[in-house]
């Protein structure tokens, strides 16, 4: 019963979870950098997600927050991308991890200072999306239910644009050659921009449907970056499968250490998985070496 | 003009400048350390400089400390962390000159600060900071107007007992405050309570799923659940065990007074009813003078009954102010000794720093109360005082099933 309540748990959490993975691997993919201010964007899509509600669409309508949530942080993705990240790919920028890696730190520092700074450094709580329900042996929050199913939802759609329109095809191009993907004609700026923003949309996804559990605080999103990144280092980063299964490995090591071990040391046992996995097999569950001609 | 008559006309000018007590008297600074900011207990600190700051315009009011000098507050933002808290005590220390620091509300922050404290001679008091060690170290600057953990779990660990609730389960964080918490109530469970069976988890902080902890709890089947989180953990466990059915069908006891603040309902709504908590000021309780007169100022300006941290950092400056004028000085040797000389009007009592047996040293103690919510949105001035019973007010009571 409690191991099959915990396995569902995990599977529940590491789902949601993934999202955020396919976030931060998707701008990598494309953008070849990491995000790492990943977690205040799933804060914004909290909080805006917190005001739509509050002030404009009600309790029973979180659903048509959501996207809003989402288009407002993917045009603040969009701002970003193209005020301040760019630079790096037009500007000749020789240390351009370096520059990725300080220029996503600071906005880290300014988003997490701004929510402060505007909505106080009090947490709030969005109403609940749902009634508590119970899934198989789990008696789990209605919220959480909501989330998984959108999250499914949303990487369906995910999955459906990347492998068949031509958008995805050309993200797809753009993942594997940068500089191969321009001779068929294609602005990968422009690409660079869609990809950034669909990214953080992810994210603030994320936030918005763990908004009513997890609450809306300016230090939100620390856990879930974390929580991503580990995903990806065991799912394999540029790998969006292994950004999915990673999230679902994860959930479930979690899970079984907190039955056979102790839940108090819950977040040790997906680093025990991930250093285990860069020793044996340091490109994660789905990555590739590195390519370079 | 020429220079020498533009001399002579300012000379007078600048002797009465310079002799007046009334401007060359510099303010005396208070520092008030309080996290103002997450992951700190962000609502604890507002209140509690709400309160210190009342307590400075009173003082000032009544023509200030030492012969007419101003009470100046110097507010820093712990967010909760020792290292930011280090720096502002350092900062409060060192740039401003501030006599004796008050405000402090994590037990972690206090920990690291009480050594710069030492090493700086400026009193620091902890206003909320409840951590056995703070005051058992027996150190020179620190001072506390607050329970203390052993107190707080062995009331608690009685009013398991006499619920007759055999069963306890304990969550917490990993912070000063969580791990004492766990310590000492396993140390009240032995003493007091040998048939009592406690189960205790410690939560990393930063830690937002707790389902797992709670799922491990709600099989172990507690009779009762002791709900150790401070600030953001405290709401996240109280709303994760509703989810999944542990609270309110298991009855929960909050450690601390959070659920007394009215952002209390607006995070969890009815998540939050039937929830027991602690709590050290109740609006049936005879309060001095001093605290009558804030409570009325404070309920005229904000709207509102007073929150405990905003009394408590109301009375530290009043009592500062009160040891600064007994002292004749604001040289902090001079502070400590009338501080420990002194006998002070606190808010519901007179407040006395004795220096006793362990962690009761420059040590003040509130009444502790076990109060419970009966209902959604129910207003703090409505909640009866059920426990110790000889101060209950009305009965505890366990939800109905839902």
């Amino acid at each position: 019963m409690l191991l099959s309540q915990y396995v569902l748990s995990g599977v529940v959490i590491g789902v949601i979870y993934s999202l955020m993975a396919l976030g931060i691997t998707f701008i990598y993919s494309i953008m070849k950098m990491i995000n790492w201010g990943m977690g205040e964007f799933y804060m914004i899509g909290s909080y805006v997600q917190y005001a739509l509600i509050v002030s404009l669409f009600g309790p029973r309508q979180w659903y048509l927050a959501l996207p809003v949530a989402m288009a407002a942080v993917f045009l603040l993705g969009l701002v970003v991308q193209r005020l301040l990240l760019r630079p790096m790919f037009v500007g000749g920028i020789e240390r351009r991890d370096e520059y990725a890696t300080v220029i996503t730190i600071a906005l880290m520092v300014l988003f997490r200072n701004l929510a402060i700074v505007l909505g106080g450094p009090n947490q709030y709580a969005p109403p609940d999306y749902a009634r508590p329900v119970t899934l198989g042996t789990l008696p789990i929050s209605g919220n959480r239910f909501v989330a998984l199913i959108s999250t499914l939802v949303l990487l369906g759609l995910f999955y459906l644009v990347i492998k068949r329109t031509w958008v995805g095809r050309a993200l797809r191009g753009a993942a594997q050659n940068r500089v191969g993907i321009q001779t068929a004609g294609i602005d990968v700026l422009r690409l660079d921009m869609l990809a950034f923003g669909v990214g953080v949309a992810l994210a603030a996804a994320a936030g918005a449907l763990l908004a009513p559990d997890f609450l809306v605080y300016p230090e939100n999103g620390a856990i879930s970056t974390f929580k991503g990144f580990e995903i990806i280092v065991i799912g394999g980063l540029g790998s969006i499968l292994g950004s999915i299964v990673g999230g679902v490995l994860l959930g479930v090591i979690e899970a079984l250490g907190s039955v056979f071990v102790s839940s108090a040391y819950k977040d040790l046992y997906g680093f025990l998985l991930l250093i285990a996995l860069l020793v044996f097999r340091p490109t994660g569950l789905f990555g590739e070496r590195e390519r370079s001609v | 003009m020429t220079g020498r008559v533009r001399f002579a006309l300012l000379a007078p000018l600048l002797v009465i400048g310079l002799t007046s007590p009334a401007l060359a008297q510099k303010p005396v600074k208070i520092g008030v350390l309080t996290p103002l900011s997450p992951p700190g207990d962000a609502a604890a600190g507002q209140f509690i400089a709400r309160g210190a700051k009342m307590g400075a315009d009173d003082v000032n009011a009544r023509g200030g400390v030492l012969g007419g000098r101003k009470i100046e507050l110097v507010v820093e933002d712990d967010s909760g962390t020792p290292e930011k808290g280090a720096a502002g005590f350092r900062k409060l220390a060192t740039q401003d000159q501030a006599v004796a620091v008050v405000g402090q509300f994590h037990s972690s922050v206090m920990t690291a600060v009480q050594a710069l404290a030492e090493q700086f001679k400026v009193p620091v008091f902890s206003t909320q900071a409840s951590a056995r060690q703070i005051t058992e170290q027996h150190l020179t600057y620190t001072f506390r107007t607050h329970v203390i953990d052993p107190d707080r779990c062995q009331m608690w660990t009685r009013w398991v007992k006499e619920r007759g609730f055999k069963r306890a389960a304990l969550i917490t964080e990993n912070t000063d405050y969580g791990v004492g918490l766990v310590e000492e109530t396993k140390k009240a469970f032995a003493s007091m309570y040998p048939g009592g069976e406690l189960k205790t988890i410690i939560f990393d902080r930063a830690v937002v799923d707790l389902t797992p902890q709670l799922l491990e709890i709600k099989n172990w089947k507690p009779d009762v659940l002791l709900n150790g989180g401070i600030g953001t953990p405290m709401y996240l466990i109280t709303k994760q065990a509703y989810d999944i059915g542990l609270h309110p069908a298991v009855p929960m006891l909050i450690s601390y007074d959070a659920p007394s603040r009215p952002e209390y309902w607006k995070t969890l709504g009815e998540k939050g009813t039937w929830a027991s908590f602690i709590v050290y000021y109740h609006p049936t309780m005879k309060l001095t003078a001093r605290g009558e007169a804030f409570r009325k100022k404070y309920m005229a300006e904000f709207k509102e009954d007073p929150i405990y941290g905003a009394l408590n950092g109301y009375a530290q400056v009043q009592l500062l102010a009160d040891a600064l004028n007994a002292a004749k000085s604001d040289k902090s040797d001079d502070l400590v000794k009338a501080l420990l000389a002194g006998k002070f009007e606190g808010w519901n009592g007179t407040i006395s720093f004795t220096r006793g047996e362990g962690p009761y040293w420059q040590q003040w103690t509130p009444p502790m109360l076990v109060t419970q919510y009966t209902r959604t949105e129910m207003p703090f001035t409505e909640v009866k005082i059920v426990y110790p019973s000889e101060l209950k007010t009305g009965d505890w009571m366990p939800a109905p099933k839902r």
